[in-house]
This record gives structure tokens, C-alpha cells and sequence, in this order.
């Protein structure tokens, strides 16, 4: 038997193909992570039932869903603002820590109202977490450096920096535990409607609604979109990457900063040591799967907080441990890589059984 | 051509969705003959010939090679049968030599584990051993044998190359007889090249002519693909002509005239003599003086030039490529940093100004290179077409910007400057228009802001004869409206066709200065490569050429 793989380059990517992308990809992390579900013993399909149509349709599980889905989708649109330009922020896990510290010590040191306190923190965690990303965001846009390898490197930075906070000059409470003194209550963020899911939820829906009009009404918009196609053009036609490439990592770290303030004023009421259970990193799947548009990020931020949501029940339910979330996370990462391939290259699988025989039929074309 | 034809391809169809990019092509190639493919961008040119190299599987038609039936799976089975093809774009790995190139694929063992080979000191049982044989073949290289072939062969064809040298350090003419050495290191007897001048300067096109002529006295077959009428006249036997899908008509290319292909290849009468009224020639728009740059490596590019543009004059610069054309160019409109000098548009010195300070000034700018610097190719055809005015009020005061009155403007520049192929300028992106029409689509973008000063590097390289004449009457147009404009191009004809002073640039500086009515061409070729070295002879003589063709036939 003669298996024969051929590839042949593109021409034009069909529409279904670059739309679905996004689903197909979720789908195959889904059917692969099926296997390490039988391994287990565990019929897969009840378990993504109980991960999803369960947890979507019980109250508590949806209301955790969408506090989960406040961190993710703000910082998801951390890493997509500047992927519109073309730049990657790995770094938004950094920018989230930053914006927790400032906000914790604006609510912290500031005495005044709810009204005028919660903007207030708000405004300063947007500011650090901007200051955060601005660094990387300058020395890339100034000197061409690799704002991949700062955005992640300042990452750990500003997580010591959160350890050694609630170490030193921000410890508070009783005893010696490394924790921030609790927030006063004028510092916390309210329940919308005593649905139990905090305000911040309304920040996130803010943010992408403010992305989607920055990106496709105005004429920075424009400038980032050109900038991310064609860099060399855009200089060609008076844009200035530098202004572009600033402007793209002080947005999405300013969202970054709101998602730690949120977290903190919203969910955790004092600024704990490793509070993040990574949101930041989470973000870069939310961004590429949502790479279409602003809306596609907060669909893509809804799944993954369902996927934590969920797995945290399925592991109750199951005792599948919660690692499998992981694994489907990082599967979702390797097949939007193979569909950027399927997107560029037709694959044909042709079997032959003899070799001199004529083939048996294209068993698989995509 | 004696023993019927070598190369025969009949009723060859290929579809892709949409489109029929050969429609029962038929063609047919004798022994030893220089046989030009002739066509206008997208005509299926490229197709036709991909399909000879195995490139893409035929959806109907029938191969023979010397009278056997070809089946091509790969170029592999291509180059097994004796095809070679020399693409556009060289597939050369920068970092290995010469020699290393042109064996890749087809390496020999080293002479330590070669069976025959006499100065090793390994056993002969050991070197025969399959395992050693085939470990050997795959992981050790000699090079002993292949560097003297191919040394042996670049002399029997006259190529000037060190097989030890790297590609890196050869020029682009040195690097296209790498290319064509590999296929005669692989003992090809058809030849395939597609649009091989595209990339060469005059000098090291006459040599590429030479080279051929000699490979077709050797009873080497060759398909030259191109669309320029200059080239198939000087070098072909024949030539077979492509419109659209299908097979015009073959030729003896001594029995037609330029006007006469031209006219088979686009379908309609075509101008070669431009009509030019004289200049209202106005105040001066460009005063640049002394202008000093350096290119990417640090090396200083432009020595000095001067150059005043005034409104309504069209001045050409004319010179081999490489003697500062497009940094001069990058100068005048802002994108490269001087080292000394000073540039003023009209009364405005802008010397150290922004890019963004120029277009305001009403400097426009077509770029050598249309996908790197004139476009965003993943975009769509509103976003190319409106990259410069976007900033302009009646997009919208302010912040926010009315996508739909950007969208009618990119119709009125499709409309306006005929370029085709577009339904929705939202949806087409600017990386799917052909070569010639997203010529138009960066031209339109930048005259129809009536600017003060165009500069236009090399506009009408690589664009079909119709698209040419398009281009080139819209320049003549923007010039009756005031317009002053920089011309550079390596096109002589261009040049001589279009302007109202000729520059000659060589080295960084000014040469040489003169008028079309005046000038020499002679003369100018000369200049064009430094005066009365002794690279000069060639140059003059295709310039001598240039004026038998241009005039003779049209």
C-alpha cells in the first residue's frame, strides 16, 4: 500500500473556510481531547455535556462563567488590539498583575466615595498596566526590539513585584500572611442587579465595544489595520509605526490593567500573591481564535471561561483532573497552527494499493 | 528544427475555479529553437508552462516530447525527462556556493566512500556495503567531481562564475546563470525561463541573449516566456502568443513587426508613439540640492545630486539599476534620511521632514516595488486605494471615519483609472489584482490628488503593452495639469518617450543632462554605464538597437 500526501499552494481561501476556522478548530481540540477521556473511562460525551450544557443552563455555573469571563475577555483584547498591528503581547498576564497593585493601592489610599473611587482605581490599574505594555510597546516601535521576548520577561517581573507587595509595603491584615489588607467596601465593585455577577462585567462589554468602534470607525483604526498588513506601506503613506505600535500596547495593557483591578475589586477583595490563574496566558487562544473582530474575542473569552466553568464540574462529576482543560487549551493552540497550513496549502491523500495500479480514490481532500 | 518539433502540447486545458487559464492550448517547439511565449499579464503564460514542469496537472490535452508521451507528476519527473525551467524569482540558497546549488538534489557521495574511487583509504567491501553505500549517499557530499563539471560547463557556455563562490555575493545576472547551470548540469535538453530580463539590467539581458543563442546552436530547446515585444524580436525563432486562455497564433518572428504583435497580444490597435504637446512649463515644485543618502549597508548611495522639477515638466532619470535610482526616489518624497543636502517642495523646505510632511506638501510617490511598498497586499482594494487621503475632511471630521464614503471613492478610482477586475472594492483584496492593474489602482491613488510632484520609480516594469499605454498617457495627462513630475525607469524608450529633460544617473551622481530632441541615444547609454569604460561598448550598441527597433517598427 502506497499512501501519497500532496500539497498544493492555494490560490484564493475559500470563505466557509476562513470564517469556521474558529469552530472547527474547537471542535478538533474537542474530538482529540475525547481520547484521553476514554483512556479514563469516561464516556465522552456525557462529560462534555456536563461540561457544557449543564453548566450553560445552571445558574451558578453560568454566573461563574461570566465572572470568569471578565479577566479573559479583557485581557484577550489585550493580545488582539495589538495583534491588529501585527505585534504579539505575550505579556498580558504582566499587565494584569500591574493593574491589580495600582488599583489595590488606589482603593487601598484613597478615601472617598464608591462613585468617584472605583473609576479612580480603574484609571490608575489602566495607566500601570499601559505603562507596562508601553515599555515593550516603545522599545519595539524606537529600536525594533523583540516585543515578544520583553512583553513575556516583564511578566515575571510584575508578578515578584505583586509577591513582593503583599510581602512589604502593602501587607496588611492579620498575622504575616502575604496578602493586601481587604478592600473597604466603597473599593468593591457592585453586583449588577443582584445577579452575583460583579459590575466589571460591564467594563468588559465596554472595552469591546469601544475595540470595535476604535478598530473599524476611526481613522487610528485604520492606521493599525494598515500598519499590521504592511508596515513598509504605511511608512510609504505618512503613517508612523511608532505611533501605531505605542498606541496598539498602551490600549491593550490599559485592558489588561482593568482585568486585574477587576479581579481584585470584584472577585478577591484584597491583592493576593498569584491570584491569576493565568488569564493572561489564556488570552493569547481567546485572541487568535477572535482574530476576526472584537465581538469574535468576547465569543471566544465566553467559551473559555465555560471550558474552566465546566471543567471544574466535570472533575467533581468525573474525576477526570482538571489538567484535561490544559490539554484541550493547548490543542486548540496546535490546530489554529494546522488550519493557518490547511489555509495555505490544499492537502490530498491519495491510497494506492499496488504501486502500478491506477489509485484507489482520493480518500481525504481538504 | 529540422526533425519535426521536439515539444508538442495539444489542445492543453487547465481550469482553476472561475476561470479557464489555458483554453486547448496548442504549441509546438522544434530542436534547437528560441521559441517566445508572448502574452500580457494573466494571459497563461506562466499556467501553460507550469504545466510543461509538472507544476500543475493539465485538466485535458496531451504532452509529447520527442514524440513520447509526457506524464508529469513533479517537476522531478520534469527534470527526468529532460524539462529545466528558470523561475522569476531564483530558487538559490544564499548561503552555500555556487557548485552546492546546482547539486542540490542530485548530490554525489564523497570520494572517501565512492565505490571507484581510487584515493580512499577505506576497503573497497567496506565502501561497497548497501548500508555504507546509502549512508554515505545521504549524509556525506562530495563536491570534487560535480566543481569541475560545472566549472567545465559555465566555460563551454562563457559564464564568468567561481563555482566556490557563494550565491550571496553574485549579482542578479550571475545568480540567473547559476539557475541555468542547474539545468545544464542536469543534462536538459528543453528550456524554460520565465520572464528572465525582468530582473536584469540592458547589459546583462544582451549577455543572457548571447548565452541563449549559444545553447540553441547546441540543439537546446527553449521556451522564452515574456511580454516584452523588444525581447521576443531580438531573440526568438518564433512565437507563439497567448490572450486570455487561448492560442492566438504562432509566428515566425522575423515575418511579423512589433505593431503586429502587439496587436495579437492585446486584441486592439496599440500606440507605441505617444502624442506629447509641449510643456507649460511653470515655477519650480522640487528643488533639491547636494543630496547625499546611504543605502541599507551603510554605503553611501547618492554623491551629491542636484535636481530642480518644475510644474508641468516631466524629467527622466535614466540609469542601470543599483546607481542610486531608488534612494534618490526615497529622498524626494521623505523616506530616507539625508546625509547632507536640502529638498524644498515649492516654497516649503522640508529638509529631516516626516513622510507624512511631504504628502501634506502634495508629493506623491509610485514605488519600485508595488507589493512591498505600494500596498498591503492582504487588504482590500478601499484600504489601498484611499492609504494616502483617509486623513482628508470629507472622510469625516475628527476622530471617526466614514468607511462608506471611503468605499465610493476607491469606485471612482477603479472607474476613473480603468482597473479591472474588481466587483467590490471591500471585498477584492489589492494582493489578488494583477500586475498591471494594481499598477493603475497605486497610480490613480496617487494623481487623483492632484499633486504638485509625482515621482514614479520604474512605473511600467512588469506591466502588460496595454497596461503601459494606459500608464503612460495618465503621467502625460497629470503633466498638462501642472503636475511636475520625477521620472526614473532603465526603459530608454520610456524615457526618451516621455520626458522633457533626460538625467543620467550613475553612481550616485549626475552624469549627464540633455533633452529627447537633442539627445544621443548613444551618448546616453555611454553615460548610463560611466562613460568610455569598456562595459560601455555593450550598452551602447542595445541602445543603438533600442533606436533601430523603436523607430524601425513603429
Amino acid at each position: 500500500m502506497n499512501v501519497e500526501i500532496d500539497l498544493t499552494a492555494r490560490e484564493d481561501v475559500p470563505r466557509w473556510l476562513s470564517y469556521g476556522t474558529p469552530v472547527f478548530t474547537i471542535l478538533m481540540a474537542l474530538a482529540v481531547s475525547a481520547v484521553a477521556l476514554v483512556a479514563l473511562d469516561v464516556n465522552p460525551i456525557a462529560a462534555y455535556s456536563t461540561m457544557f450544557l449543564e453548566t450553560a443552563s445552571d445558574e451558578l455555573g453560568l454566573r461563574q462563567t461570566l465572572v470568569k469571563s471578565v479577566p479573559l475577555v479583557l485581557t484577550g483584547l489585550a493580545v488582539y488590539v495589538p495583534l491588529r498591528a501585527g505585534l504579539w503581547n505575550i505579556g498580558a498576564e504582566g499587565q494584569l498583575y500591574a493593574g491589580a497593585i495600582a488599583g489595590t493601592w488606589v482603593g487601598l489610599n484613597v478615601g472617598a466615595p464608591s462613585y468617584v473611587l472605583i473609576p479612580l482605581a480603574l484609571a490608575a490599574a489602566g495607566v500601570a498596566g499601559g505603562v507596562w505594555a508601553g515599555v515593550p510597546g516603545w522599545l519595539r516601535a524606537r529600536w525594533n526590539v523583540n516585543e515578544i521576548i520583553t512583553t513575556l520577561l516583564l511578566t515575571f517581573v510584575a508578578i515578584e513585584l505583586a509577591n513582593y507587595m503583599v510581602r512589604g509595603p502593602m501587607q496588611g491584615g492579620q498575622g504575616n500572611f502575604p496578602v493586601s489588607a481587604l478592600l473597604p467596601t466603597a473599593a468593591l465593585l457592585p453586583d449588577l442587579f443582584g445577579t452575583g455577577v460583579h459590575a466589571g462585567f460591564v467594563v468588559g462589554l465596554l472595552a469591546v465595544a469601544a475595540t470595535y468602534v476604535i478598530v473599524t470607525r476611526t481613522r487610528v483604526g485604520f492606521e493599525v489595520t494598515f500598519v499590521g498588513s504592511n508596515p513598509a506601506a504605511a511608512t510609504q503613506a505618512g503613517m508612523s509605526t511608532v505611533k501605531v505600535y505605542l498606541l496598539v500596547f498602551l490600549l491593550g495593557g490599559a485592558m489588561a490593567g482593568f482585568a486585574g483591578v477587576n479581579e481584585i475589586a470584584g472577585v478577591q477583595g484584597r491583592l493576593r500573591p498569584e491570584f491569576s490563574p493565568g488569564y493572561g496566558f489564556t488570552a493569547i487562544p481567546i485572541a487568535l481564535l477572535g482574530r476576526n473582530g472584537a465581538f469574535q474575542v468576547l465569543l471566544a473569552a465566553l467559551f473559555f471561561a465555560l471550558l474552566f466553568v465546566g471543567g471544574s464540574s466535570m472533575e467533581v462529576v468525573y474525576g477526570v483532573p482538571a489538567a484535561l482543560i490544559d490539554v484541550i487549551q493547548a490543542l486548540i493552540i496546535l490546530f489554529l497552527i494546522t488550519a493557518e497550513f490547511i489555509k495555505s496549502y490544499r492537502v490530498d491523500v491519495t491510497i494506492e494499493r499496488e504501486p502500478n495500479d491506477r489509485p484507489a480514490g482520493t480518500v481525504g481532500e481538504v | 528544427m529540422t526533425d519535426g518539433p521536439f515539444l508538442r502540447m495539444e489542445d492543453v486545458l487547465k481550469e482553476f475555479p472561475g476561470v479557464v487559464a489555458n483554453d486547448e492550448v496548442d504549441l509546438a517547439v522544434g530542436r534547437g529553437e528560441i521559441h517566445g511565449l508572448l502574452g500580457e499579464n494573466g494571459a497563461g503564460k506562466s499556467t501553460l508552462m507550469k504545466i510543461l514542469y509538472g507544476l500543475y496537472a493539465p485538466d485535458g490535452g496531451e504532452i509529447r516530447l520527442d514524440g513520447r508521451r509526457l506524464d508529469l507528476d513533479s517537476p522531478q519527473d520534469a527534470i527526468e525527462r529532460g524539462i529545466g525551467m528558470v523561475h522569476q524569482h531564483f530558487m538559490l540558497i544564499p548561503r552555500l556556493t555556487v557548485a552546492e546549488n546546482v547539486v542540490l538534489g542530485e548530490r554525489e557521495p564523497s570520494a572517501l566512500f565512492r565505490a571507484e574511487s581510487e584515493d580512499s583509504w577505506l576497503p573497497e567491501s567496506f565502501r561497497e556495503n548497501r548500508v555504507v553505500s546509502g549512508l554515505a549517499r545521504r549524509f556525506s557530499l562530495g563536491l570534487d567531481v560535480p566543481e569541475q563539471r560545472i566549472a567545465d560547463l559555465a566555460e563551454e557556455y562563457g559564464f564568468d562564475i567561481d563555482v566556490g563562490a557563494s550565491i550571496w555575493q553574485l549579482n542578479v545576472g550571475q545568480q540567473q546563470r547559476v539557475e541555468i547551470l542547474k539545468a545544464l548540469y542536469r543534462d536538459v535538453d528543453l528550456l524554460i525561463l520565465d520572464e528572465p530580463t525582468a530582473v536584469l539590467t540592458p547589459n546583462e539581458a544582451e549577455r543572457l541573449f548571447d548565452t541563449l543563442e549559444r545553447l540553441a546552436e547546441r540543439g537546446l530547446s527553449i521556451v522564452f516566456i515574456t511580454h516584452k515585444l523588444k525581447e521576443v524580436k531580438a531573440i526568438t525563432d518564433r512565437v507563439t502568443v497567448l490572450r486570455e486562455g487561448e492560442n492566438v497564433g504562432t509566428v515566425d518572428t522575423s515575418s511579423v513587426s512589433r505593431a503586429d504583435l502587439a496587436r495579437m497580444m492585446v486584441g486592439r490597435e496599440v500606440l507605441f508613439q505617444i502624442d506629447k504637446d509641449p510643456a507649460e512649463i511653470g515655477d519650480p515644485v522640487l528643488r533639491a540640492e547636494n543630496l547625499r543618502a546611504e543605502d541599507e549597508r551603510g554605503i553611501e548611495a547618492l554623491s551629491g545630486v542636484d535636481l530642480t522639477v518644475r510644474s508641468g515638466e516631466i524629467v527622466g532619470i535614466a540609469g542601470v539599476s543599483g546607481n542610486g535610482q531608488s534612494e534618490l526616489a526615497e529622498a524626494l518624497v521623505g523616506l530616507r534620511e539625508l546625509t547632507d543636502g536640502r529638498v524644498a517642495i515649492a516654497d516649503a523646505d522640508l529638509t529631516g521632514a516626516s513622510p507624512r510632511r511631504f504628502i501634506d506638501e502634495g508629493v506623491s510617490f509610485v514605488p519600485e516595488d508595488r507589493l512591498e511598498y505600494g500596498c498591503a497586499e492582504d487588504l482590500s482594494v478601499m484600504y489601498n486605494a484611499t492609504m494616502k487621503d483617509f486623513r482628508d475632511d470629507r472622510f469625516g471630521g475628527g476622530y471617526f471615519l466614514d468607511y462608506d464614503e471611503l468605499e465610493t471613492y476607491a469606485e471612482t478610482l477603479v472607474e476613473e483609472f480603468d482597473v479591472r477586475g474588481v466587483r467590490d472594492t471591500t471585498e477584492m483584496l489589492a494582493g489578488d489584482l494583477s500586475g498591471g492593474n494594481l499598477q493603475k489602482l497605486i497610480l490613480a491613488r496617487e494623481l487623483y490628488r492632484d499633486p504638485r510632484l509625482l515621482v514614479a520609480n520604474q512605473p511600467t516594469r512588469g506591466v502588460d503593452v496595454g497596461a503601459i499605454e494606459f500608464l503612460r498617457e495618465t503621467i502625460l495627462d497629470q503633466r498638462e495639469a501642472g503636475t511636475g513630475v520625477v521620472l526614473i525607469s532603465e526603459d530608454l524608450d520610456e524615457i526618451f518617450d516621455l520626458s522633457d529633460r533626460i538625467l543620467v544617473i550613475y553612481e550616485g551622481e549626475i552624469a549627464y543632462e540633455t533633452t529627447p530632441t537633442e539627445a544621443d541615444r548613444k551618448r546616453v547609454g555611454l553615460e548610463m554605464t560611466g562613460g568610455e569604460g569598456t562595459d560601455g561598448e555593450p550598452t551602447a550598441d542595445s541602445a543603438d538597437q533600442a533606436v533601430a527597433d523603436g523607430r524601425g517598427d513603429s
